[in-house]
């Protein structure tokens, strides 16, 4: 294998780790602080999708007017899943709400189902091809890569120099100690789940851009992105970031070292390694 | 007196002819009918999933256009009614099976008909075959379905995935010379398939073949059709450096390849693609717009493409342009997938040939004596309105239950039209090989 397309492969996956870590992120965040995993959040994502594609296939939205349209949609799915969902079992057993959750997988699935029949659907996008020094570059990746940074930037940005953003930390770090100290977690809850729900959003504007649309999406991304959730360490935000760019390396780079089947075995191998060995993972913190 | 003597034998014997003649009548029709009521046909196809999109709808709607147009002339034979059951295998296995098991034993069907995907129809088949019931395939293509199962209840008129990979390699090899100025052996061919058993085989059977034209095999690699990236793949395909590309995939797993090997740069002199989601042109167009000409897919033929002046008997033309009238009408589709015909055809060939056999011959439509009936199907080449004819393999034979009549055809997108160009008896157009500049694909 030529050293320049080794090097294009290591230069894919950090692109594709970008758009991992987007979808990890507003999943850990949730997690991290109503300590509930959404089961059906990719199912947000591909909603956000199918609102890009909507509006501008049907209705010749220009597309980033549709983009902030899809997250702004999904900011406000993720308040109502919160308030409608979440909200109410908060203080059951977990594998209720895990429960609660994987039902609303299968009833946004079905209902995307109903609404928009099983069809694949894609944007008719034709989008510059990126030739540098002899490697081949994504364009739709490299957008959604730098969008995704800015994102983490400015949820960084948010979750230390904002007051919301210090409670929200304060209520992951030790959600009894805020609520003695008067805080208002359900005010917390309502801003992290409109958080979560906006990233969901923007990761399904920018994936509408490189892959189709259909009512089963959430098979793609849905399994890799929990992995990277517990691989990072459920709740921590940085971890999450570094288990995108490690499983997405070696998907990309083990791939063509080995074969495409063999990287997933062996991105799952060092799953369950490092499982084994950081039960919290692997930037989780030891309790 | 005498005279008087032949009035009472000739009354009598009046007497017991009418009343024989009413034995007749009484009895007569009773015999002719055997069983009654209507036939009841499970339907199991993917109406949901990842599937559905791939092929399996159209199917399923052509399948309920053959139904539609035998129940309204009065049934099979004009009075047997065929009263059908859906079920949604849902893409998965699992649930295939369980639907299955709910339509033969819960809605007691005669008959189970359907079946997309080999990952379905492989397990399945089995445990249909188990029970003694009925499984009619109509689209499903791996030939480890039949091979060396001797199943004596399932039956399929579709062609097996052995001959997808056979006849892609020697269509490539037959224009080698011509079009690449290369000999067959020395073209480099790369195949890249989804890694279940519809992939895999078609994948095997393409390897086989090359091996025995001597063709080159510079990367054969296979990957989940759900995953979310391909950009490895394409990248290992520049190095191996194929002149043509073979491929087997559904249909997100195709629009991914594709895309991300248009973006990645992978330049080839031909692709060739094997059913599913390749021969669902309305889909790929709509993802990739005009990059998807010139791409070849091999599948039963859409029987709009053929020339209805080689059906045997002629009849064939009208009931083929019915079919598509009432597709059209159904769905408003412009390019009518190959899955419609397969789903039509094969339901038609058991409607229309192997029932009434089953019924007039052999007393009925028990499983027992559909397979007997349709051992004896014997439909020549021209006699089905994909072209192909139908004859299926018997006890002894290790695929027993698959026909050994069926064909297959290339076609490809030439200018936003599909044209069967090989085999050349039958071609429309002459192929478009090596893909031209304006393909994004195209060697330079």
């Amino acid at each position: 294998m030529e050293p320049i397309l080794i090097a294009e492969a290591a230069i894919n996956g950090i692109l594709l780790g970008g758009v991992l870590a987007l979808l990890a992120l507003g999943l850990n965040l949730i997690f991290g602080v109503v300590d509930i995993i959404w089961i059906a959040y990719v199912e947000l994502v591909m909603l956000g999708m199918y609102a890009v594609y909507w509006l501008v296939t049907a209705y010749a939205w220009p597309l980033p007017l549709a983009a902030l349209a899809a997250v702004a949609l999904v900011t406000v799915l993720g308040l109502l899943v919160h308030l409608l969902i979440i909200a109410p079992i908060l203080s059951s057993p977990p594998v209720n709400q895990l429960l609660a959750t994987g039902g609303l997988l299968f009833f946004l699935q079905s209902f995307a189902t109903f609404l928009w029949a099983t069809d694949h659907r894609s944007l008719r996008l034709a989008l510059p091809i990126l030739e540098v020094f002899g490697m081949f570059l994504s364009f739709a990746r490299l957008l959604a890569f730098a969008v995704s940074l800015l994102a983490m930037l400015g949820l960084y940005l948010f979750l230390t120099r904002t007051y919301m953003g210090t409670a929200i930390r304060a209520v992951s770090q030790d959600r009894e100690a805020m609520a003695l100290m008067g805080a208002d977690a359900r005010k917390v809850y309502l801003v992290t789940s409109g958080i979560g729900g906006a990233m969901a959003g923007l990761a399904g504007a920018l994936l509408i851009i490189q892959y189709s649309v259909h009512p089963h999406f959430g098979a793609a991304f849905g399994p890799l992105t929990f992995m990277i959730c517990v691989l990072g360490g459920l709740g921590n935000m940085f971890g999450a970031v570094v288990a995108s760019l490690l499983m997405s390396e070696v998907i990309s780079v083990g791939g063509i070292i080995t074969s495409t089947e063999m990287a997933y075995v062996v991105a799952f191998v060092i799953f369950i390694v490092a499982i084994f060995v950081r039960p919290e993972g692997i930037l989780g913190k030891r309790e | 007196m005498k005279r008087g003597r032949t009035l009472r034998v000739l009354s009598l014997a009046s007497l017991a002819l009418a009343t024989l003649a009413a034995a007749v009548w009484f009895y007569l029709p009773a015999a002719a009918q055997g069983p009654t009521g209507p036939i009841k046909i499970g339907v199991l196809y993917d109406l949901t999933g990842p599937f559905a999109a791939a092929g399996a709808v159209p199917g399923s709607i052509g399948t309920k256009i053959a139904f539609d147009m035998v129940n309204e002339k009065g049934g099979v034979l004009g009075k047997h009614k065929i009263q059908t059951v859906a079920g949604d295998s849902q893409s998965k296995p699992d649930v295939a099976i369980n639907e299955a098991e709910r339509l033969l034993n819960v809605e007691k069907v005669d008959i189970l008909l359907g079946i997309y995907s080999s990952a379905i129809a492989v397990p399945l088949a089995e445990k249909v075959d188990k029970q003694n019931r009925l499984l009619w395939i109509t689209i499903a293509i791996a030939d480890g379905v039949f091979k060396g199962r001797d199943l004596k209840y399932t039956f399929r008129a579709q062609p097996p995935g052995s001959q997808f990979g056979q006849l892609s390699t020697r269509f490539i090899a037959d224009y080698a010379q011509e079009r690449f100025k290369m000999k067959p052996e020395d073209v480099k061919g790369a195949i890249i398939y989804e890694d279940g058993p519809y992939g895999s085989g078609v994948a095997a059977s393409g390897e086989a073949e090359m091996k025995k034209i001597g063709m080159k095999l510079v990367l054969k690699e296979g990957y989940s059709a759900n995953t979310p990236d391909l950009a490895s793949l394409v990248t290992k395909l520049k190095a191996a450096r194929p002149d043509v590309l073979f491929h087997t995939g559904y249909n997100p797993d195709i629009t991914l390849f594709l895309r991300q090997a248009k973006e990645l740069g992978l330049r080839v002199k031909a692709i060739v693609g094997h059913g599913a989601g390749y021969g669902q042109y309305d889909k790929l167009r709509e993802a990739l717009r005009e990059d998807v000409d010139h791409i070849f897919n091999v599948d039963p033929v859409a029987s709009q493409l053929l020339d209805p002046k080689n059906y045997k008997p002629a009849e064939l033309g009208k009931i083929r342009d019915e079919f598509l009238a009432r597709y059209k009408k159904e769905t408003g589709v412009d390019q009518i997938p190959p899955h419609a015909s397969m789903g039509f055809n094969n339901t038609w060939i058991l409607l229309t040939d192997v029932l009434p056999r089953a019924i007039q011959k052999h007393g009925g439509w028990s499983p027992e004596a559909i397979q007997k009936a349709a051992l004896e199907t014997d439909i020549p080449e021209g006699g089905t309105i994909q072209g192909y004819g139908v004859k299926f393999a018997g006890p002894g034979h290790e695929m027993r239950g698959q026909s050994l009549r069926a064909s297959l055809v290339i076609m490809q997108y030439i200018g936003g039209k599909t044209q069967i160009v090989y085999p050349k008896a039958i071609s429309t157009a002459s192929p478009v090989l090596p893909l031209p500049a304006t393909s994004p694909y195209a060697a330079r």
